[in-house]
């Protein structure tokens, strides 16, 4: 595919432009008046994100927001690992827990919340639970591929020279899955912050998504979406940031595969 | 079938590795389903005599599962939200594979949008729910305004991946065969990016599903989601575990469907081996 | 170029089909300037049939791109039927050397073949007849409902000769189209493609770095070469129009020209 030689400049000018456009059309959807009159036109959200970014109370929750994120992420990606590593080298395993993890992965764990609500209240501790079994399914799904993929020679290899069990799953396996788990748990990097928004949206835990329930039932619809532009913004950060870590991470395998 | 992610992961990681087929269909069966029984197994005998009010017994939740589904309580919740979710993802079909050939075919617009398409993307589906049912009102069409632009993004940015996959031959072949622009997009690209837009939609299924449970949550007095809650609210626990199990339920139920279809729609991609 | 060779007397008569004059391809600017082509001349007749033959890197695929309007080249004419190419032509079909990828796998064979027909805005019996003619003609009859992916690579190159067939260019453009099935399949396209070229009359230039078949196809052989690559010879071959893989391939007159061009290529 070639690129055409636009000088950065000229695209970042273009960019703006593009943003420029996209507010102008919103402000003139609102000077319309065809849509309800709580909508903040660009100036009241310009001055709702500069309101918000110097508000200790936003900076508190999206600290609350990140580190149940963080938490439930990091427990779900050992958990994940762990787990995917002994089922997807172990064929049995693999074909008898099958219809399980694809029930896992497909049920929306969200709709669960006022199941865990029950038994654990609302607290970050329930948070970080959910936002745990958010993240376990794709970082147990592709860590059952890499494993499972598995080259016949290495087994071979492995078995000839009687490799303890330990070592292998250490030395042999992990790595030789490392680019499917480096998928799984930068995709669940994404559901982290997903989730833990949508948690505090439902339970009134503390964080990004309860500022935006309450400001927006305080009619500050400028401030809730200042925060949701915030919330977009983080997870934005984050996916990139992993996904420049990945690529760093695994140069050594897109030069094998392709 | 790896991801249950915003964005389908790199194409090595959706294709299933080739399965030997297994000899004796039976104890394939056996080996497959053995530990869902143990599962069930253990949830019914740990949980019956369970003294914790918010632990009932899975009996009692079968009970009053099998009982709200036959007067029909539930079912009339199920239909409100499938209607949502479905008009939801149409939507969210038509703008995302619509945009994304848009996006894919043209460069220098999509180098210009990335951002913006990645920053929307990012954007927790859960929190727009407040706003927009907030804005909107808590009728069925915000609601199925709130999936639709959930579900739209996983569609686009597959959609553009797959636009941008097409092999190179083939985009040779129409120039050279000239091709007209409609018929190309129409016979050529749609087709070869299919299975890529296919593992799109199958993405932004259970984000739709979700985001429909969450929105009835959030304000309604229909639907599963209200269910769920209602029953939270009024501490009818089994028939909020109930309502939990069957949204779980119907969204595998949901996701199997898929890929039948998918199967079906795609013959020729499996068939051909075609990455 | 200074090695240009005295080429045919043949040229200076026959209506010309396409004729090709000074044409050099570079890519980058300036100092990074990376010339691919340079001055390169070529005359094609009607019905004639001719190789071009070359080393591996030469620049034969970005002749071919040129030469399809797939690229524009930096410098020089190509014309067609007496009036200049700007892009893609009626007049010109391609088929390229990767058969798996240029066929499309969710069309069948006969939609496959009719589907630059309904680009052209043919109606749906014509071109499917037309489909079903060009397939029977490649030796495919009656396997119109099959996917190419239900067939063999030299079955899915013949599909890919039936379409070029079927889009009744005036020139048929082979981008080593032989070059990835078996020796033995080779030899029976190789075949097949001689037979409808003498049935049919259509002209067939093909690109080649076999030089075994570019001189057993062809009535004249181009032989490009050096960096950046021009026409080092032209060999105008009589072997008459019924060849054979063994006979003329074991002609003297084979031989020598094999040597000819074998030292040609090696000069540079």
């Amino acid at each position: 595919m070639k690129e055409s030689t636009i000088s950065p400049g000229l695209l970042t000018v273009q960019r703006v432009v593009a943003i420029g456009v996209l507010f102008g059309i919103w402000q003139l959807i609102i000077a319309s008046g065809t849509m309800p009159s709580m909508l903040p036109g660009v100036t009241q959200i310009f001055a709702g994100i500069g309101e918000t970014i110097v508000s200790p109370l936003f900076w508190e929750a999206l600290g609350k927001t990140l580190l149940a994120a963080l938490t439930g992420w990091v427990l779900a990606s050992v958990i994940g690992v762990i787990l995917g590593l002994t089922i997807g080298s172990v064929r049995f395993l693999d074909r008898s827990s099958n219809i399980l993890i694809d029930f896992g992965r497909s049920f929306p764990v969200l709709a669960l919340m006022p199941v865990v609500i029950m038994l654990l209240g609302s607290n970050s501790i329930m948070e970080i639970v959910v936002v745990g079994l958010s993240c376990l399914w794709p970082v147990l799904v592709q860590t059952i591929y890499g494993a499972r993929r598995q080259e016949s020679a290495v087994a071979d290899t492995v078995a000839v020279f009687r490799i303890p069990v330990m070592l292998r799953f250490r030395r042999v396996l992990l790595p030789s899955a490392m680019p499917f788990i480096a998928t799984g748990v930068r995709i669940s990097a994404s559901i982290a912050i997903l989730v833990a928004v949508g948690v505090e949206v439902i339970s009134q835990a503390p964080g990004i998504g309860r500022q935006i329930t309450l400001m927006q039932q305080a009619q500050r619809w400028d401030m809730a979406f200042a925060y949701l532009f915030f919330a977009g913004l983080v997870g934005w950060g984050i996916a990139a940031l992993l996904q420049l870590g990945e690529n760093r991470l695994l140069k050594w395998k897109r030069q094998n595969d392709d | 079938m790896t991801n249950s992610t915003l964005k389908a992961p790199a194409p090595a990681a959706v294709q299933p590795p080739a399965r030997k087929p297994s000899n004796g269909s039976g104890k394939k069966l056996l080996t497959s389903t053995w530990l869902i029984v143990v599962v069930v197994a253990i949830w019914w005998f740990a949980s019956a005599n369970s003294t914790n009010f918010f632990i009932p017994s899975l009996q009692e939740i079968l009970e009053s599962l099998v009982r709200d589904l036959g007067n029909g309580v539930i079912l009339g919740g199920a239909l409100y939200s499938l209607t949502n979710l479905f008009v939801g993802l149409a939507i969210a079909a038509v703008l995302g594979i619509g945009g994304g050939l848009l996006f894919g075919e043209l460069h220098w617009l999509r180098r210009i949008f990335d951002p913006i398409i990645h920053f929307f993307r990012s954007v927790p589906q859960a929190a727009l729910v407040p706003m927009i049912i907030g804005v909107f009102g808590m009728g069925q069409g915000p609601k199925m305004g709130t999936i639709a632009f959930a579900c739209m993004w996983p569609i686009l940015l597959n959609t553009i991946d797959g636009v941008l996959g097409v092999e190179p031959t083939i985009r040779k072949f129409s120039k050279v065969y000239r091709i007209p622009r409609m018929l190309h997009f129409r016979r050529v690209v749609l087709p070869a990016a299919l299975p890529q837009i296919m593992a799109g939609v199958r993405v932004a299924l259970p984000i739709g599903i979700t985001v429909m449970v969450v929105s009835e949550m959030f304000a309604s007095i229909e639907g599963l989601g209200f269910f769920i809650l209602n029953s939270s609210a009024t501490f009818k626990v089994p028939e909020t575990w109930a309502g939990a199990l069957l949204v779980g339920v119907i969204g595998y139920l949901i996701s199997i469907l898929f890929v039948f279809v998918e199967k079906r729609v795609l013959r020729w991609y499996h068939a051909s081996g075609a990455q | 170029m200074t090695t240009q060779t005295p080429t045919t007397e043949a040229t200076q008569t026959a209506p010309l089909l396409m004729k090709v004059r000074g044409m050099s391809m570079s890519y980058g600017e300036g100092a990074q300037e990376n010339k691919i082509i340079e001055n390169l001349d070529l005359d094609v007749e009607f019905g004639q049939f001719i190789s071009i033959v070359g080393p591996s890197g030469v620049g034969k695929t970005t002749l071919l791109r040129c030469l399809s309007g797939l690229l524009r080249p930096k410098a020089g004419t190509i014309e067609v039927s007496g009036t200049q190419i700007s892009g893609p032509h009626p007049d010109l079909a391609v088929v390229f050397q990767d058969y798996s990828r240029s066929l499309m796998p969710w069309m069948t064979t006969r939609e496959n073949v009719a589907f630059p027909l309904q680009g052209k805005g043919m109606g749906k019996t014509e071109r499917n007849n037309l489909a079903d003619e060009n397939l029977a003609a490649v030796g495919l009859a009656g396997q119109g409902d099959k996917f190419p992916w239900e067939m063999s690579g030299g079955m899915q190159q013949r599909v890919a000769i039936a379409r070029a067939l079927a889009y009744n260019a005036k020139v048929l453009l082979m981008d080593e189209p032989f070059a990835s099935v078996d020796a033995q399949t080779r030899f029976d396209l190789e075949d097949l493609v001689l037979d409808l070229q003498h049935k049919l009359g259509v002209t067939i230039l093909l690109v080649t770095h076999d030089i075994d078949e570019a001189l057993y196809l062809a009535d004249k052989v181009v032989v490009i070469a050096e960096k950046p690559a021009t026409v080092v010879d032209e060999i105008i071959t009589d072997f008459g129009d019924t060849r054979d893989q063994l006979a003329t391939k074991a002609d003297p007159r084979f031989a020598e020209a094999r040597a000819r061009i074998l030292v040609r290529l090696r000069k540079d």
